[in-house]
């Protein structure tokens, strides 16, 4: 396989509701963006010179429109070019970078477009006079439709699920160390212009925000975004050729589906798939499973739910299983007022969901383009310290968070490091 | 500019109607609705019992056989519920949880009802049995679970009809 780098960056702002954009036109936005960020680093490329996108569109009832991907291949400029459209839930986002990563290291494209985009606040409730509960609606038809949809599932109350089981095992997360992400992610997303909840919360608000779905309640839970992000892809050979300045290189890939009927599980406490995911992307990018938090400067989360990141850090082997609570508790003690983005491993300096939203198939996509933006330095005010030169962007979801995708990248430095 | 699109939001809906059978999982709900029986299916090879049941097995691609569970069972993980889809949101609060029904190795998600709904009354552990609603329609709602304690004032109810 061919070396891959990540040569453009376009994220748009994650919001609530953009009356005033299609989805077709924020994926141009961000396309746009991406070949600005692109011709700012030295490839001077237009869209004429992408030869491929893989798209990552998680749900057509959000769009208002099956196969939503054709619309924008239209609206963006790349009519007759190869176009794939990606749709893994939560994880669509992650998966739809291994995808694209696949098109270039493949040989197949020198050049590719990594395109996510949702508007899913189109959706409304008449009966509440909201959005929201018509929004949970449409994902809950993302369920089993015979076994699980008539029992009233939704993300929340499948996420919860392996949470409470975690608990079960562990003694942990307790609803404070769950608070504590919460705080966390809220506080980070402040110094992030493109974040949709930034906010300085304290644990007590956390605790007394509104129950959602025992233990979680809303500020353990991230909003529902309408954004769209873009990564263009290069080949090394592409990337000489244009003269790209920096560079990030996606050294591992790694993705897992699990068993989607929680119920079928060996154990609930797990997600398996994040285990398989982070084990396999690790392996690609010569890292090791139970040293990687000395590996890389920090990690970009899927923290769709506060007691989710928190059983993450085990599965991605930050810590032993059943250590993760008393560890964001230690990281998070030891930062005080925060920011967050110091300590042993800093996790989700962007804000993550709860802090950014969640535009569900461009979310592991704007992660992924928040940590590259962080290895070259170019974060902002949320910037890391960055030493080794290497993070992780990771995507979880589907039914009982079945699928999952993480994806390891290094700058120059990075690859050179042991 | 915002003003002008928020005046001009225009209403819709996709509905799409079905008529579909459940293949070769059909007999759970036949038997469900006409017998009040839950079927399970255990797999000729390794005797994996799966709930809900498959008639073929996933970990060695052999022929599962159709056998009768218990309808007593023990929640493995629950949840209650109080935020939710717009199908669903005049039935907050209600219990979900992961149940496995004694004699199966997998445990299903359903409805846990409760006179007194607190997460203590449907923690883990706890021992529950099936209630069946008296119409029943060979869908999953034709039963749900109630902690065993309560079972006999639950099935004394005149009309228990399936909250969800
Ligand atoms: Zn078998």
């Amino acid at each position: 396989m061919r070396k891959v780098a990540i040569v453009g960056i376009g994220i748009t702002p994650f919001k609530a509701r953009y009356l005033d954009k299609t989805y077709f036109e924020l994926a141009y936005d961000a396309t746009k963006l991406a070949l600005g960020d692109a011709n700012k680093n030295g490839a001077e490329i237009n869209h004429n010179n992408l030869e491929s996108t893989v798209y990552g569109i998680y749900n057509e009832l959000f769009e208002r429109q099956f196969m939503p991907d054709i619309f924008i291949n239209s609206y963006i400029g790349m009519n007759n070019k190869p176009g794939t459209r990606i749709a893994s839930g939560g994880a669509t986002g992650g998966y739809t970078v291994r995808m694209a990563y696949a098109e270039v290291a493949s040989g197949l494209s020198d050049l590719c477009l990594c395109l996510g985009v949702e508007k899913c606040n189109d959706c409304y409730d008449e009966q509440t006079g909201v959005t929201t509960p018509e929004v949970l609606n449409a994902i809950a038809y993302s369920c089993d439709m015979t076994y699980e949809y008539p029992m009233g599932v939704m993300a929340a109350s499948s996420y919860v699920s392996m949470v409470n089981a975690h608990y079960e095992e562990f003694g942990n997360p307790t609803e404070e160390q769950m608070a504590y992400v919460s705080v966390k992610n809220h506080g980070n997303a402040m110094l992030n212009p493109k974040a949709q909840s930034p906010m300085k919360v304290s644990v007590e608000n956390v605790l007394n925000s509104r129950i959602i779905c025992f233990p979680f309640k809303l500020l353990d839970c991230c909003l529902y975004s309408e954004a769209s992000a873009a990564l263009i892809l290069a080949s090394d050979d592409k990337v000489k050729e244009l003269g790209v300045e920096n560079p990030i290189w996606i050294t591992g890939v790694g993705a897992a589906n699990t068993d989607c009927f929680i119920g079928n599980r060996e154990d609930m406490g797990r997600l398996y798939s994040n285990i398989y995911a982070a084990k396999a992307a690790y392996k690609m990018a010569g890292l090791d499973y139970n040293n990687i938090k000395k590996q890389i400067d920090l990690a970009e989360l899927h923290d769709a739910f506060s007691g989710q990141e928190v059983i993450s850090y085990e599965e991605l082997g930050f810590v032993p299983f059943g250590e993760g609570g008393p560890w964001i508790e230690k990281t998070f003690e030891k930062s005080g007022e925060g920011p967050w983005l110091e300590g042993e491993l800093p996790c989700c300096p962007s804000g993550g969901l709860i802090g950014c939203g969640h535009a569900v198939g461009a979310t592991g996509i704007m992660s992924t383009g928040e940590a590259a933006l962080q290895l070259r330095g170019e974060a902002g005010k949320h910037q890391v310290t960055i030493e080794k030169g290497r993070a992780i962007s990771h995507s979880i979801g589907g039914p009982g968070a079945a699928y999952a995708a993480i994806i390891v990248m290094a700058n120059e430095e990075g690859l050179k490091k042991p | 500019m915002s003003e002008e699109f928020q005046d001009h939001q225009i209403r819709d809906v996709i509905k799409i109607n079905y008529k579909y059978t459940m293949g070769g999982q059909s007999k759970f709900f036949i038997e469900l609705k006409n017998n009040k029986r839950l079927l399970g299916t255990k797999c000729t090879k390794c005797g994996k019992t799966w709930m809900p049941p498959r008639i073929n097995c996933s970990d060695c691609y052999e022929p599962a056989d159709w056998v009768e569970l218990q309808q007593t069972g023990t929640i493995e993980v629950s949840t209650i519920v109080w935020y939710t889809t717009s199908a669903f949101i005049k039935a907050i609060p209600y219990g979900v949880g992961y149940i496995k029904l004694d004699g199966a190795e997998t445990a299903l998600l359903q409805g846990i009802f409760s006179e007194n709904l607190v997460p203590s009354k449907i923690k883990k552990g706890k021992r529950v049995k099936v209630v069946f609603n008296k119409r029943r329609y060979g869908k999953m709602t034709d039963f749900f679970f109630v902690p065993d304690e309560e079972y006999d004032k639950w099935i004394a109810k005149p009309e228990y009809e399936g909250g969800l």
